[in-house]
């Protein structure tokens, strides 16, 4: 599904917060309530679910900057009754209790290596890499037009059973099918 | 309910009414319906926009989320299926305009700067509604929608099918009121037709026809039995009035001849009384003459009378010797008789001349007039025994020597008849009425039969035998006489041997008091 049409129409939003590509910050604001907006529309496996009332812990790698803020934005928030926990995470550390994953853009050709261990993990693991949907990755920002937008693997979902919903998917600027 | 009022057909009326009614019920009806319809349309049009609102919401919680316009819009897009759909538009959390749609013809369509709460708001025939975003814990933005609510044309379309509805009615109604008018209003018709023809033509032998079983068949029995009555009644009248008029002619000739025979009447009234008058005159007449006659009779009898009493009486004192007892006696006799004729000679000039002497009437006392006429009889009469009882006697006014001989015949009469009782009463006395004095004088005599009281007063009558009660039969008469040339009456009551009562009565005069 694409909607690249639909942006002839001559819009311009006056309160929107629009992404500036000279304040990396704007960026990185926006990729951190992605990030915790995602997991509404994300279903884990129960072995990876969180049980009742246990915090929803989303690690970050390589990300610092988006760490911090993710950290504030979600200070009292819950998702489901569950509240949200904020990981630092190093590629070492074993990944047991997180839900969902960022590792940021600083290792670029460590990418592969740093997602192998969550293949076929019921982890949702995003990335801002440019092709990071090919080394496993399902959930990946881009930027396009000066737009933080996001593109997704349903093949790499699949593999980690989890169920993406179809509405995110609507707003997703690519979806990555497994017949790929 | 003028407009019925100034109908003069009955068909009319009735259309009229049938009409209204119809209009009436279909203008309510289309109100009522018009109204739950608007109000179904209102409420079936909000949730139906609550919905769409709904969807949208549901739709674009992630563009909004993900900050994706493009997403949002293909989804606004997608209201071009709904046609009353004018715009609409999503908020972001922060009120800030996020995505917009509009139609075709409202491309210049004003969205609200920032929105508004939950809720619709309808205004110049259009409704706006605002519906939070939420997914779950927090406002993502706000939908908008601004869709028709054209109340005026719905009202517009109800209106004319309801105009529509009504002119079906009316023409159905009239296409109804035609058997109408056959059974309700043609004999209504047919009777005012006769009702007219019997005024115009006064021809009451008119029938309307009875055609129908209700109220009217009813009217029209009773119109005709009307008819048949005022045609009877009529003829009835007429015919009195013939009859009156016959009465009439009838009684005006009656009066004609009743007036000529009155005229009749008085000719023969005047003619009578010219007869009597002339009769009257000739009595006078033959009255005066006979007074006259009865008076030279009296006066010349009386000369050859006296020769005859003169000579007898010489034949007796000079022939005494020759005669003898029974010459004597004979000789006797005749002088009696000569006498007693010669009284009769005297009453009757008497009698006479009261028709011919004027009268002087002067105050007269009666009582003292009684007791002269008493004394005089009791010194005529040396044994007589006859008590008199004298009573109150009023004054009046005659002729003195007249009133003598009035009492002078009235008392000598009752002392006669009463002489031959052992104690004769003779009482007199008089009472005073309102217009005449009453004098009487009563005895305990002889009396006499009362029917023969009228007879008491003629001259020469006499009721009893010259042998028990010798008289000339003048004095009453002559009593009658007097008291009648002086305005009076007499009258006398009796019963043979219980006494009579003589009674005259003189007319009182303003001098007596």
């Amino acid at each position: 599904m694409t909607l690249a049409a639909v942006f002839a129409i001559a819009w311009q939003p006056t309160g929107f917060a629009q992404p500036d590509r000279h304040d990396p910050s704007s960026e990185t604001r926006l990729k951190a309530a992605f990030l915790y907006k995602f997991a509404s529309y994300v279903e884990w496996p129960p072995q990876n679910a969180p049980g009742p009332g246990a915090p929803l812990v989303i690690g970050v790698m390589d990300a610092d900057a988006l760490m911090r803020e993710l950290s504030e934005i979600t200070v009292g928030r819950s998702i489901d009754d569950h509240p949200i926990e904020v990981r630092r995470l190093d590629p070492s550390e074993p990944l047991a209790g997180v839900q969902i994953l960022f590792i940021g853009n600083r290792r670029g050709s460590q990418l592969d290596t740093q997602l192998l261990p969550t293949r076929r993990q019921p982890i949702l693991t995003v990335t801002e890499s440019r092709g990071a949907i090919s080394n496993g990755s399902i959930i990946n920002f881009t930027v396009e037009r000066d737009r933080v937008r996001f593109e997704v693997s349903l093949a790499a979902a699949e593999a980690s059973r989890l169920k993406l919903s179809s509405r995110l998917l609507s707003v997703a600027s690519r979806v990555h099918r497994k017949a790929k | 309910m003028n407009v019925l009022s100034r109908q003069k057909s009955v068909y009319r009326k009735l259309l009229i009414v049938v009409l209204s009614t119809t209009a009436f019920a279909l203008l309510l009806a289309g109100i009522a319906l018009a109204i739950l319809d608007l109000r179904s349309y209102r409420q079936g049009w909000i949730a139906e926009l609550t919905t769409q609102a709904d969807v949208l919401s549901l739709a674009t919680a992630p563009a909004l989320e993900f900050e994706d316009p493009s997403s949002a819009q293909a989804y606004l897009d997608l209201l071009k299926a709904q046609p009353a759909i004018i715009g609409a538009a999503l908020y972001t959390a922060n009120g800030a305009l996020f995505a917009t749609y509009t139609d075709g013809d409202h491309a210049d369509l004003a969205f609200p700067r920032i929105p508004e709460l939950d809720g619709f708001r309808t205004a110049r025939n259009q409704l706006d509604l605002f519906k939070r975003i939420d997914s779950g814990n927090e406002i993502l933005g706000t939908v908008y929608i601004k869709a028709r609510y054209d109340i005026g044309a719905r009202l517009r379309d109800h209106a004319s099918v309801l105009a529509a509805v009504l002119l079906l009615s009316f023409g159905i109604t009239l296409l109804i009121a035609r058997p109408l008018q056959r059974n309700v209003t043609r004999p209504i018709t047919e009777i005012t037709k006769v009702a007219r023809d019997v005024i115009e033509k006064r021809d009451f032998s008119a029938r309307a026809p009875r055609t129908t079983e209700d109220e009217i068949g009813v009217l029209v029995d009773a119109f005709n039995g009307m008819l048949a009555e005022i045609s009877t009644r009529t003829e009835v009248l007429e015919k009195s009035n013939r009859d009156l008029a016959h009465e009439i002619g009838e009684r005006s000739r009656a009066e004609d001849a009743l007036m000529a025979s009155e005229d009749r009447l008085l000719a023969l009234n005047a003619e009578l009384e010219s007869r009597v008058a002339a009769r009257t005159s000739e009595l006078e007449a033959a009255n005066k003459d006979l007074e006259g006659f009865s008076y030279s009779v009296s006066h010349d009898l009386r000369a050859p009378l006296r020769a005859i009493l003169g000579f007898s009486a010489l034949f007796a004192e000079e022939h005494q010797t020759e005669l003898g007892d029974e010459g004597r006696r004979k000789l006797g006799i005749i002088r009696r008789e000569s006498e007693r004729m010669g009284r009769l000679i005297d009453d009757l000039l008497a009698f006479s001349r009261l028709g011919r002497k004027a009268l002087q009437p002067v105050s007269l006392d009666m009582t003292a007039l009684v007791q002269s006429v008493i004394e005089r009889l009791k010194r005529d009469d040396g044994a007589c025994r006859t008590e008199f009882r004298i009573g109150s006697l009023p004054q009046s006014r005659g002729d003195q020597n007249l009133f003598e001989q009035v009492w002078l015949n009235l008392i000598a009469n009752a002392v006669k008849f009463s002489s031959k009782r052992e104690t004769p009463v003779v009482e007199i006395g008089g009472i005073v009425h309102e217009q005449e004095h009453i004098y009487y004088v009563r005895d305990n005599g002889a009396g006499f039969e009362s029917r023969y009281s009228a007879r008491l007063f003629g001259v020469f009558q006499r009721l009893h035998r010259q042998e028990d009660f010798p008289g000339t039969g003048v004095g009453l008469a002559l009593v009658h006489k007097i008291v009648t040339r002086h305005g009076g009456r007499v009258w006398a009551d009796g019963k043979p041997d219980a006494g009579a009562t003589f009674h005259f009565a003189l007319p009182k005069e303003e001098a007596d008091g």
